[in-house]
């Protein structure tokens, strides 16, 4: 007993130092998100994702997995498979483009509050000696069809060892390890990391109407990616 | 003595770690029911031909009768879906019928849903096979 309550403290005190080390700066969903509690946004455009990795079928396969989230975390996400195919259309197919320009079109067209811009900063598989890392990593930013403002951030990153043996990376490896299953092969499916990183980023989006914390979530706390976000919107 | 605090310290990070995990998880109520929804969509985008897209309708038919046994709320979207593939295939009777469910559950779709069912029955009304969105230019000027 009283070699498990040493242990637990030396845990805890490791927890602590590995915080501290690290030295995140906590925010909370009100002061960091704003914009999200005046404008409430309702319906979103999830616009097709902005490939910065080396894998060209990143995107159609990272599309296939943002509704359902988006979906739970409370908003009305009109249909992707719909929307994408009229986009496409449309001659609109790479998001990067739309980024500087004004976006109230798509609240004329398709009735949204908000366009949900992703992008795809890594999706790749890294080689080490004995080692392999699988990494996705994903930043959403919401954006308003009124004001054109940022109101919401935030990047999602994954990072699987798939070597398999013991990597001594403390709670990150462990982490990872129980993440992975039984994916040891080079063959690796992205997309169930996709999902996880989805989770992650959006684990830091206010909820929406359809949500029961709707409007109850202001004080939650979690890390500062990037202070510079009002900075972003005053360009 | 130290190894074996150090033992049990491991399996009490990896206790946490899993802990952690399933507090990041858990915290989702569950409100929608999707089934395979994102599976079958991605098999389809990897694979487009008819059984693939077969697949995808009967997942999306599958959540509707999945969330009325449930008592759960239809998600966003699947009606719509359904509705878009029915016009696709020229069914523009369930097209429609579809199109009305979205908007009658979620106003906010009402805007975009009427486009949707203005597009349905102009191509009942001229019966041809067009583009479903070849007369809409409106996003592309300014």
């Amino acid at each position: 007993m009283k070699k498990y309550l040493m242990s637990m403290i030396l845990e805890l005190l490791i927890i602590t130092m590995l915080c501290a080390c690290v030295g995140p700066q906590m925010t909370s969903k009100a002061s960091k998100f704003p914009l999200m509690y005046q404008e409430t946004p309702v319906s979103i455009l999830i616009l097709p994702p902005i490939n910065e990795s080396t894998a060209a079928e990143a995107k159609e396969y990272y599309s296939t997995t943002i509704q359902e989230p988006l979906a739970y975390s409370g908003y009305y996400t009109l249909p992707y498979p719909i929307t994408s195919e009229i986009l496409k259309m449309e001659g609109i197919y790479d998001s990067e483009l739309l980024v500087n320009l004004p976006l109230s079109k798509f609240r004329e067209y398709f009735g949204a509050d908000a366009v949900l811009f992703t992008t795809i900063k890594k999706w790749n598989m890294s080689y080490v000696v004995l080692a392999s890392n699988l990494t996705v990593s994903i930043e959403c930013v919401l954006k308003s069809t009124k004001s054109n403002q940022i109101l919401w951030k935030y990047t999602g990153t994954v990072v699987v060892d798939l070597s398999g043996g013991d990597s001594g990376n403390g709670i990150a490896g462990l982490i990872a390890k129980a993440i992975v299953t039984a994916i040891n092969s080079a063959v690796a499916d992205y997309v169930p990391y996709a999902r996880q990183a989805n989770y992650i980023a959006l684990s830091t989006i206010p909820y929406g109407k359809y949500n029961s914390q709707y409007n109850k979530d202001q004080q939650f706390q979690f890390i500062d990616q990037a202070p510079d976000l009002s900075a972003n919107n005053k360009q | 003595m130290n190894k074996l605090i150090f033992r049990s310290m491991k399996a009490n990070l990896f206790l946490t770690s899993i802990l952690m995990l399933c507090f990041g998880c858990a915290t989702q109520p569950q409100k929608y029911y999707f089934g395979d929804y994102s599976r079958t969509l991605y098999t389809y985008e990897k694979n487009k031909n008819d059984e693939t897209l077969l697949k995808h309708k009967q997942e999306l038919q599958k959540i509707i009768s999945e969330s009325e046994k449930r008592k759960l709320t239809i998600p966003p979207g699947i009606y719509a879906e359904l509705g878009y593939l029915d016009l696709k295939s020229n069914d523009i009777n369930n097209a429609v019928m579809y199109f009305n469910k979205e908007a009658e559950l979620y106003p906010e779709s009402k805007l975009f849903i009427d486009r949707l069912i203005n597009k349905a029955t102009s191509k009942n009304n001229a019966n041809t096979n067009t583009s479903v969105v070849s007369k809409d230019n409106d996003l592309q000027s300014n």
